[in-house]
């Protein structure tokens, strides 16, 4: 396979050039309600050409072999008119030259489990909602993707590395009189098929969510100190924080990179914050970005304030900071992007019983349903919540969406829990979707976050 | 394609070939500066067969082995997803002009002198972080069918996208220009950007409650998407529309017309059949606030008794591969009818109130109850009929069969939204907003 990709490469006339050339395996069953409406599995491929000539970056993307000259001669021209129009060179940081297979550890691969398996499975866990009246519909899908990749440089890199994702996500959607609600559901993760087996369960538990729902009350509008449960306390690392730790994002935004300097206090003393995609059998894991790099763990925030950032080999060169390992790309269709691997707030001393007293009045949330951020804003939803009065949880309400400010709710976290937890399914857009974008957290406690309402 | 396609039918019912080739050349300015110039050649095929009633799929990007696309595609015919349908006869699609030839003659120094020219007229105008990025795109669409189908299609686009970004943030001001050949970022968009970002540069801190609220299209897609979940077959066979029976009454304002006009090609992007090769035809969803339509692709037609509109569309929540993806109902071309004024006079009858340049958050929610719970991203705060500053941590929330009840005035410019349609500004009233304090 290396053959292929290194004849590209000496057609290339630069100053550096790298060739990721990729396998993409699909297999996917999906439910929508009894409904089976799709099943199949599917191998696809394709190239990404990256050159550096004169200072300037091109990245060019192509599927067919053929096409290669005609991507070489576009790269080398993307990247010189880059270099005539720049104000200055740009340079990566330098990379330790690697060669190296790894293929990770599973528990059960998945290519051993049969599609009859997978389906009846998958059957069954929809099933499970699906006994009860008030459950309207469902959408169940199961997807394994497999990414065999092979990155050649001209530095002398050659890697080979396989991810294996499966993943197991869906919503249930329940109904009463004119009233409709819905509940995600997921689990999955990057260790093999093992992750899927043994979600009944999980199953009956998100149903017994999504009928509740239909009788807990809007919440209202306004200003709330709240609890969040781990799953929602992950989310909100990746979307207040943990976007801003890309450094491709605040590069270019003067003001905000000032505000984001190493050394500067973002936080409260209790947050200490994290992205290590080297723990392996954790959704994020991974060996090598695909840049050829080593992932590391990258302590971000310590007591409050900012330690380290995630990196591309040219963001780096651009901050003078060191190579994190956090370039990575969807699949073969895109240039890889800086991206969290696996980010999680590390646990603290309080117990959730403990939380809760400290909160003593306001909301307990739970769950993501969907989170964004652009800037110094974000927002993100729960699924859903619970009222909490004098240290003790109340009645169910739901429409829980929330949003803060970067700069004032990081200092606004005034506790953390003892009970870190992982997400087992991901799904990061940041114009290319990371399936295995892995975040985690304890329970925290916030002060001061507004409630949209309904 | 029709070595595939007849390959296919000797050990199928019926077969469909799907190919698409797609040139993509973006150039990125960010601060102001050249960051990048990329390229994306792409190109692949699928695959739909029939056969007992069972529909199999499978996809590919080099068809260098016809006998593996097939097989994987047959191989999905035992999993047993029912078909109730037939892959369409379609003799004739409309004409339609969605190329001019001039789009591959831009070349990558075009497309960089563009975005120096925006970045300067806006560096200068607003004193912002200016970003702004000039793409072309051709599309090259072919479906063939077993029953004699063989329609393609070729589009070209060249778009600008640029804003002013506020300090400190992420958040902008951003308009987007999208044409089918080469022509200059209006002056009228960059005037916008510029006007708009000057007057909210100040933070200011409103109190909360119900008030007016001002949808640009960058934040349509708050609305627009629980409209298309309402409107759509999928949703009307999962008994998830809350107006599945409510055909022929008032659902919305009468100042609300919803259109998907497909063969509307005075805009780039207009297509003549959708991507099961059914041709496309314009549709009036909600006339006057009335409901006058649900949009069917193949599938939910059949599932629902009803005659396929036009609009399978190999699309998914966000972007995806159109060659891995099935034909989903999809409004791939929604626009509301423009009224009659302009954008300052919407500014003009907001006594108090929030204009939402963009939202965070239009994804979450419980969007099939047309429930919206979004960030203000930017929203500019309003009184008296002028803009006062930019809010900072707010959300509007409200559900769209209570709140498009009650529409104000619809801006009489249609803008392209980042979801595909066009759109104009659309001012509501009694949104309920929430702040700090």
């Amino acid at each position: 396979m290396f053959e292929k990709v290194e004849g590209i490469l000496r057609k290339v006339d630069a100053d550096y050039a790298d060739v990721r050339y990729e396998i993409k395996n699909d297999t996917i069953i999906t439910f929508n309600g009894k409904e089976l409406s799709r099943i199949g599995a599917n191998s696809t491929d394709g190239f990404v050409l990256r050159v550096l000539k004169g200072g300037g970056l091109s990245s060019v993307v192509f599927t067919r072999e053929a096409d290669a000259a005609k991507a070489v001669r576009a790269a080398v021209e993307n990247a010189q008119l880059l270099a005539t129009n720049a104000d200055k060179p740009l340079s990566l940081a330098d990379a330790e030259v690697v060669d190296d297979t790894f293929v990770p550890e599973l528990d059960e691969d998945p290519r051993g489990v049969s599609m009859q398996e997978k389906l009846d499975l998958v059957k069954r866990y929809n099933d499970i909602p699906l006994g009860y009246q008030k459950v309207v519909t469902t959408s169940l899908s199961y997807q394994e993707l497999i990414r065999e990749k092979y990155f050649v440089s001209t530095s002398g890199t050659r890697i080979h590395e396989d991810l294996v994702t499966t993943r197991l996500s869906g919503e249930i959607t329940t109904k009463e009189g004119n009233l409709l609600q819905n509940v995600r559901v997921r689990a999955g993760g990057a260790s093999g098929f093992r992750a899927i087996r043994d979600q009944e369960e999980n199953l009956e538990a998100r149903t017994a969510v999504a009928l509740d729902l239909l009788k807990a009350k809007p919440v209202q509008a306004g200003e709330y100190d709240m609890v969040l449960n781990q799953g929602l306390a992950g989310v909100f690392t990746h979307e207040a924080f943990g976007h801003f730790s890309e450094a491709d994002i605040i590069e270019t935004l003067p003001t905000m990179r000032e505000k984001m300097k190493i050394g500067n206090k973002l936080g409260s003393e209790v947050l200490n914050i994290v992205d290590d995609a080297t723990m392996p059998r954790q959704l994020g894991f991974y060996k090598y970005d695909d840049e050829g790099v080593r992932v590391r763990r990258t302590q971000l925030m310590k007591e409050g304030v900012l330690t380290g950032r995630l990196h591309s080999r040219r963001s780096a060169a651009e901050f003078g900071e060191p190579l994190t390992g956090h370039c990575v790309a969807e699949d073969y269709r895109y240039s890889p992007i800086v991206r969290m691997g696996t980010i999680f707030i590390e646990p603290g001393e309080k117990t959730f019983e403990e939380l809760i007293t400290m909160l003593s009045d306001g909301l307990y949330i739970l769950d993501a349903k969907g989170g964004q951020t652009s800037g110094e804003n974000f927002t993100f939803g729960a699924q859903y919540g619970y009222v909490v009065k004098n240290g003790q949880l109340g009645e169910m309400v739901r429409d829980i969406n929330i949003s803060g400010n970067l700069y004032k709710t990081l200092n606004d976290i005034v506790a953390v829990g003892n009970d870190l937890t992982l997400s087992r399914a991901g799904g990061c857009g940041k114009g290319q979707i990371n399936i295995r974008s892995c975040h985690g957290a304890p329970h925290i406690l916030a002060k001061n976050l507004v409630v949209g309402g309904a | 394609m029709e070595e595939l396609l007849e390959m296919a039918n000797k050990v199928c019912d019926e077969a469909e070939v799907y190919s698409i080739e797609q040139n993509h050349r973006p150039v990125t300015f960010k601060n102001a500066k050249i960051h990048d110039v990329d390229s994306k050649f792409q190109s692949g095929i699928s695959l739909r067969v029939l056969k007992n009633g069972k529909i199999g799929f499978a996809y590919t990007r080099n068809l260098l082995e016809r006998e593996e696309l097939l097989r994987n595609a047959v191989d999905s015919l035992k999993g047993g997803v029912a078909a109730d349908y037939a892959f369409p006869f379609t003799r004739s699609i409309a004409e339609l002009d969605t190329y001019d030839s001039s789009v591959e003659k831009i070349s990558g120094a075009d497309l960089v002198e563009e975005c120096k020219r925006v970045c300067d007229i806006l560096k200068s105008r607003t004193g912002g972080e200016i970003s702004v990025s000039a793409f072309t795109y051709t599309e090259n669409i072919r479906i063939t069918n077993s029953s004699g189908t063989d329609v393609a299609g070729k589009t070209g686009m060249f778009g600008v996208y640029a804003g002013s970004v506020f300090p400190g943030s992420a958040t902008g001001i951003w308009r987007v220009s999208l044409r089918k050949g080469f022509e200059k970022m209006p002056d009228e968009l960059l005037d916008q950007i510029a006007d708009v970002y000057t007057r909210s540069l100040d933070v200011v801190e409103p109190k909360g409650g119900k008030m007016k609220v001002m949808f640009m299209p960058n934040s349509m897609l708050t609305l627009n998407w629980r409209i298309l979940s309402g409107t759509s077959s999928k949703s009307v066979y999962d008994k998830t529309s809350p107006v599945a029976d409510k055909m022929g009454q008032q659902v919305f304002s009468e100042k609300l017309t919803i259109v998907d006009d497909p063969l509307d090609d005075s805009r780039p992007g207009a297509r003549a059949f959708d991507d099961e090769g059914v041709a496309c035809s314009p549709l009036t969803l909600v006339d006057r606030g009335v409901l006058k339509s649900f949009y069917y692709d193949l599938h939910y037609a059949s599932k629902l008794g009803a005659k396929a509109t036009g609009h399978g569309y190999k699309s998914a929540q966000w972007g995806g591969d159109p060659i891995s993806l099935k034909p989903v109902p999809s409004l791939s071309h929604m626009s509301i009818r423009p009224g009659r004024e302009s954008y300052w006079d919407l500014v003009k009858l907001i006594d108090r109130g929030i204009i939402m340049e963009g939202a965070l958050g239009a994804h979450s929610g419980n969007i099939p109850n047309g429930d919206y719970s979004v960030g203000a991203n930017p929203g500019l705060y309003v009184e008296d009929g002028k803009i006062i500053g930019r809010v900072k941590g707010t959300m509007i929330a409200g559900n769209i069969y209570e709140t498009l009840n009650d529409v104000v005035a619809v801006g009489d410019t249609l803008y392209h939204a980042s979801f595909g349609g066009w759109v104009p500004a659309v001012l509501l009233d009694g949104v309920s907003v929430a702040t700090k304090g």
